[in-house]
């Protein structure tokens, strides 16, 4: 009994004090943490992959008045990094911040708005301007396509459809 | 799934098995009054939590699990680091077994209390150390071998006792089992991709896995819906099964070893929280709603 007490207090004695020294002193997290997102609002092309993507759906997307608006919910978050995984322009990133107790929970949302094309036939916004920029940027490079086939991309897919029926039923004739 | 995802699932749950176990040692003590072990077996846990950090991104909630795979790599350059971290919970946790297995205090509080019978085990069906505490060999990572179990299997540890010492017997016991199958999954570790080649996930189909977590065999099951989303997922924790057998154990022993012999389960109730409201004069059943339970924990 006491040579286990007696050993017991030679491990105590031997490690003392071990709690880091926080919050006096910072505590950084490992390379790699997965702490508050962050958004580049730069980089991001409003293509939707991160709310399909997130688990808990807390990325809410809205369509109003030929604007995109992305609400991240980060209240419900998990920080699984789905989001930053699937993004493809990199536009999110996780953060190695940690420290995000708030009384109120919308304190840590965050609000991305893009505006959108409208369809030149129907005058539907259909996507988002970034998109359609993009698109005009990469496809030359990498496929051959007649110049008027540019226009194409400021259609919405129903008038796209149209379109290319019609034009289909005029070759035939 | 690709072997090597395999091999990191297994890294991972029994790096999560050696901090659970820990975590539980610590919490024992505290419950019977023994603070020291309560700040040494969590001393000796903390680096497990940093490594996880450091492998998967955070402490807990790893997110590692994706279907066909796992999200991140376990670097070779992380091997060291992790052979390293164990070796050392290894040689500390022997040291503090070594000062406490000879305190008396420890076996009066322990030994032939909260008795579960390997009869009373059969017949109430518990899972994880708490079976295993009474004698009975059961544990899914032998007896339904997944992740890459059969490659690298674990030994099974019973104790015949069915006391509280006897499950926390099985637990520390199991912690070295853990860091033996950390290390010897690192030694054989394929190489290669760590996610399949999933696309899109069938909907309206049934799924139903089972795994050995550190509190016994935690069933989930799950119905997938459109856009590759689960539809209805609902598990079953391994404190629903555990909590089956308290009564018994509870049967005939003092009021002051009831904390303990609940806590020898490693209950988790927010896991297993499942309840009825019976009015009991009437017999009546009354199902609550999402927002009346919401609104009631707001009010109080």
């Amino acid at each position: 009994m006491l040579i286990s007490k007696l050993k017991e207090a030679l491990i105590c004695f031997k490690n003392l004090r071990v709690t880091l020294p926080y919050p006096t002193q910072p505590a950084n997290p490992a390379e790699g943490f997965r702490g508050r997102l962050e958004i580049d609002l730069n980089k991001c092309i409003g293509c939707g992959a991160c709310a399909n993507a997130c688990p808990p759906r807390l990325i809410i997307v809205t369509n109003l008045d030929s604007r995109r608006t992305f609400d991240f919910i980060l209240g419900k978050c998990t920080y699984c990094a789905r989001c930053a995984d699937v993004c493809p322009e990199h536009a999110i990133t996780m953060s190695q911040e940690f420290e995000l107790a708030t009384a109120d929970k919308s304190d840590l949302n965050i609000s991305v708005e893009l505006n959108m094309v409208k369809c030149q036939e129907c005058g539907t916004a259909f996507t988002t301007k970034r998109i359609v920029d993009k698109l005009v940027a990469i496809l030359p490079e990498k496929i051959e396509i007649e110049p008027t086939a540019i226009d194409w991309l400021t259609l919405c897919p129903d008038c796209r459809r149209i379109k290319e029926v019609h034009r289909l039923t005029e070759v035939e004739k | 799934m690709p072997p090597r995802a395999k091999y990191i699932r297994t890294t991972l749950l029994e790096l999560e098995r050696i901090h659970s176990h820990l975590l539980w040692l610590g919490i024992a003590g505290h419950i019977i009054g023994f603070e020291t072990v309560l700040m040494q077996a969590w001393r000796i846990r903390e680096p497990v939590m940093w490594l996880c950090e450091q492998i998967t991104g955070n402490r807990k909630t790893y997110g590692m699990n994706l279907i066909g795979g796992v999200r991140r790599d376990i670097t070779t350059g992380q091997y060291p680091k992790i052979i390293e971290v164990v070796s050392k919970i290894e040689a500390q946790l022997k040291e503090l077994i070594n000062a406490i297995a000879g305190d008396t205090t420890l076996h009066m509080r322990l030994k032939n209390v909260g008795v579960l019978s390997p009869s009373a085990a059969k017949e109430l069906c518990p899972v994880g150390p708490t079976v295993r505490g009474s004698g009975i060999a059961i544990d899914s990572r032998i007896n339904h071998p997944y992740a890459s179990y059969l490659e690298t299997p674990p030994k099974l540890i019973t104790k015949p006792d069915g006391d509280v010492w006897a499950r926390t017997l099985v637990r520390l016991e199991e912690t070295f089992e853990s860091i033996r199958i950390v290390k010897l999954a690192l030694e054989q570790m394929p190489s290669g991709e760590i996610m399949a080649d999933v696309k899109e996930i069938t909907p309206w189909q049934e799924g139903i896995s089972y795994v050995e977590a550190p509190r016994g065999e935690a069933i989930h099951y799950v119905l997938t819906g459109p856009d590759n989303r689960p539809y209805r997922w609902r598990v079953r924790a391994p404190s629903y099964p555990n909590l089956q057998a308290v009564p018994t154990m509870l049967k005939g022993n003092f009021i002051a070893d009831a904390p303990i012999i609940i806590g020898s389960i490693d209950p988790c109730f927010s896991c297993t929280e499942r309840l009825e409201v019976v009015d009991t004069k009437t017999k009546k059943i009354r199902v609550y709603s999402q927002d009346e339970l919401r609104e009631m924990s707001r009010k109080r």
